[in-house]
């Protein structure tokens, strides 16, 4: 048995340990945002804030705003509309579309339900690079090329959703419990928004995060399948940012502060369901 | 309405996430939807630099007004150019009426029989317009198969050498008579020592190393080395190239290697830079600008001088990096493309702007006599770099335009490091002690990239006809 004064002491050392590797982990973070606050001249000064007069031999003065201001100029709030559009539209309407599926293939019984999920894991093998050719010359013949559905619509059912959610249903959601919402008189559709997606909650929130996310860092799509600049997300915008002579990077770095900004932010919203999605079946209870 | 409720009421308890996520999508869709859509306009331009674009667009503006025709262009980047370009290639789709390449995708294209290719053949225009002569002739051939020109050359890209001007002055050593790397290293010897004791010396000659793939290609062209014919057949394991990678790589081993490795891109390889920890640094014309940008510590430090050569007499120069522009087979509206492409990429206002703000040289020889190449440069202490690089473009070795030229480059940097792990093992320094060694590894090297061509039924038909190949 330890004392409780001895238990508190390590408790102590405990979260003194965990505060020093927070602030490790926290430095990249403060790093880019002192970086996006400093003029091109100061970039290269210091790694940190720039040397000058002010308290702590810090030029205080030397900090600015002006990244951010360039950035409005040249209208990336735009980009960021689009992102945030791209994103929410893939992450809620993937989220609806594979836990339909999903829980088809779990809970009913149809010729070629076999099938359907081998090919649906089949498809979880074929990398995404071998798709762009076909990808692009399917999209051009539909006429979706430079249009947002053209981005949108082969990323709103993935096979990788489809799955998760497959077996999702099967852990969470019993066959008693579907029987009795039937006897009760209630639809498939009623069966599916009022029992099921209740009961895969956690996974619901893991998987929007991590479309979310996907849609959210997605470089290659967008700039294959859009060719407008008003239309392209975030990502595109900040990688042309990037001169192939030189680059702004106090400029770039502004712009990836607003980039990572919302989905920090939405991650901590969401960061319980992600986990508890995440580790959902790891335990047997 | 009793079914929308209940459906709500069953949804409730998902987390305020999903519907922050909900409230998002319809606020991003309102402004979305909303957006005003542009027009398209006649021709599309596919780049990948914001420079050249900001450099172009006062131009396009002037013709669009002068000729009624508008054109669009779109920033992308390499891959995304490389992805959309090849998608559009193999399905046989519209793609844009011009498009800018980099060197490093320029060789995807050239994959399979000439007739093949997306883009257009300018031979003949070139030929009938007179831009053949105008350009500097070493500067097509990344561009070429088969003696056929498939882009208009952006640049040159002639290397020279970039030393610390101020360390060696300080120490009374001039490199301006150095004709070949032998000398060079014996010149710079007396500032290898080591006075602030830290085992290393405080200055190393040159900024090189095995594992730059760029700098080994930079340097294995500078010395008559061939990757491949310019017809596409590998030659990887001659005699010449053997040498080559002998000698750089007895650079970097042994008690006290010449060259050093400085990163090239890094806030740390630019605070080497500034501490002189090398004295020479490899310098295409591009790299100019980025130093000015990067490490403005070097302001007034360096100055250049031609490539030392590997023997007396040899090349004093060599070529990194390049950009093309084509004109795809699928554009309808080719003479519009072709005057566009012209404007552009023989424009004395582009040549002198592209100097002036990223040091890079025009190919259109005719351009040449801008004063804009005589002006002293401040940050190489005031020597006329232009006019320096310029009269070392025509030297610019030929580099060929195999597809399976890029991959033969990373075999080869990595049989250099093998090369170098043998040195260092077997305590064996000299090229001459390396050689061998040398010639076995580009030996493998050789037969990996005629295994990998012979994949490919097109290049295995050229293979067998060329006489290499025949291992499989």
């Amino acid at each position: 048995m330890t004392s409780p004064g001895k238990r508190s002491v390590n408790k102590w050392l405990l979260h003194a340990v965990l505060a020093v590797l927070a602030v490790i982990t926290l430095i990249p973070y403060l790093w880019l945002i002192i970086a996006s606050l400093k003029g091109q001249d100061d970039f290269f000064s210091a790694i940190f804030f720039p040397p000058g007069d002010g308290p702590l031999g810090i030029g205080w003065d030397k900090l600015t705003l002006n990244n951010y201001r360039e950035l409005y100029e040249l209208g990336f709030q735009k980009n960021l509309i689009n992102s945030v559009f791209y994103s929410a539209t893939t992450a809620l309407f993937a989220t609806l579309i594979c836990a339909a599926t999903g829980f088809v293939l779990a809970k009913h019984r149809f010729r070629g339900r076999n099938l359907i999920t081998l090919v649906v894991l089949g498809a979880l093998i074929v990398p995404p690079t071998l798709l762009l050719a076909p990808g692009y010359e399917l999209l051009y013949d539909i006429g979706l090329l430079d249009t947002a559905w053209g981005l949108l619509l082969p990323l709103l059912a993935p096979a990788f959703g489809v799955f998760l959610f497959r077996q999702a249903v099967i852990q969470s959601v019993p066959d008693e419990l579907l029987e009795a919402a039937r006897i009760d008189g209630c639809s498939e559709w009623s069966i599916f928004f009022i029992v099921v997606l209740p009961l895969v909650r956690p996974m619901i929130g893991a998987f929007m995060l991590i479309t979310f996310l996907a849609m959210w860092n997605n470089f290659i799509s967008p700039q294959i399948v859009l060719q407008s600049a008003e239309k392209q997300p975030l990502s595109v915008a900040i990688s042309q940012l990037r001169g192939v002579y030189k680059t702004d990077y106090g400029l770039l770095t502004a712009a990836t502060v607003v980039s990572v900004l919302p989905v920090a932010a939405l991650f901590l919203i969401l960061q319980k369901q992600f986990i508890s999605g995440l580790t959902s079946g790891a335990v047997k209870g | 309405m009793q079914r929308i409720a209940n459906t709500i009421l069953a949804l409730r308890g998902l987390s305020s996430g999903v519907w922050v996520i909900g409230a998002l999508f319809v606020i991003s869709a309102v402004f979305v939807l909303n957006r005003e859509q542009t027009q398209q306009g006649d021709l599309e331009f596919w780049l990948f630099s914001l420079e050249h674009e900001q450099m172009y667009i006062p131009l396009i503006k002037e013709y669009e007004q002068a000729e009624g025709l508008e054109l669009d262009t779109t920033l992308m980047s390499i891959p995304a150019i490389q992805s959309r370009m090849m998608s559009g290639f193999f399905g046989g789709l519209p793609t844009a009426d011009l498009i800018e390449i980099e060197r490093a995708v320029a060789p995807q294209v050239f994959m399979g029989p000439t007739e093949a290719i997306g883009l257009t053949d300018l031979t003949d225009m070139l030929a009938s317009e007179g831009l053949l002569e105008q350009l500097n002739t070493p500067s097509l051939s990344p561009w070429s198969v088969d003696g056929r020109v498939f882009g208009l050359p952006h640049d040159v890209h002639p290397v020279m050498l970039a030393y610390r001007a101020d360390l060696t002055e300080a120490a009374g050593i001039d490199l301006t008579q150095v004709e070949t790397w032998e000398e060079y290293f014996r010149a710079l010897r007396p500032l290898m020592k080591d006075e602030d004791g830290d085992g290393k010396p405080d200055h190393t000659p040159l900024s090189f190393w095995y594992t730059n793939q760029d700098m080994i290609e930079t340097l294995l062209l500078q010395g008559d080395g061939q990757l491949f014919t310019q017809g596409g057949t590998p030659t990887i394991d001659n005699e010449r190239n053997a040498m080559l990678i002998a000698e750089m790589a007895s650079w970097c081993v042994g008690p006290d290697p010449v060259a050093i490795y400085v990163d090239e891109w890094s806030a740390g390889g630019h605070q080497d830079k500034v501490n002189g920890v090398a004295i020479g640094y490899i310098a295409p014309d591009w790299m100019c600008s980025i130093w000015k940008m990067h490490v403005p510590g070097l302001e007034g430090k360096l100055k250049l001088i031609p490539l030392p050569a590997f023997e007396p007499g040899g090349r004093r120069t060599s070529v990194r990096g390049g950009t093309m522009l084509g004109i795809p087979k699928t554009t309808e509206q080719f003479d519009r493309a072709w005057a566009y492409a012209k404007l552009l990429y023989t424009s004395p206002e582009v040549a002198r702007q592209l100097y002036q703000e990223v040091d890079i040289i025009s190919p259109v020889k005719s351009l040449w006599d801008d004063p804009v190449y005589d002006q002293p440069d401040p940050f190489f202490m005031n020597q006329r770099k232009g006019r320096m690089y310029i009269e070392l473009a025509p030297d610019i070795p030929l580099r060929p335009s195999s597809p399976y030229n890029k991959q033969a480059a990373i075999d080869v940097r990595d049989a250099m490091g093998q090369l170098a792990d043998y040195a260092r093992v077997n305590r064996v320094y000299t090229s001459e002690e390396l050689l061998p060694k040398a010639k076995e590894l580009l030996s493998r090297v050789q037969k990996q990239t005629e295994r990998r061509m012979s994949r490919n039924a097109f290049a295995a038909e050229d293979l067998a006809a060329s006489g290499r190949g025949g291992e499989q």
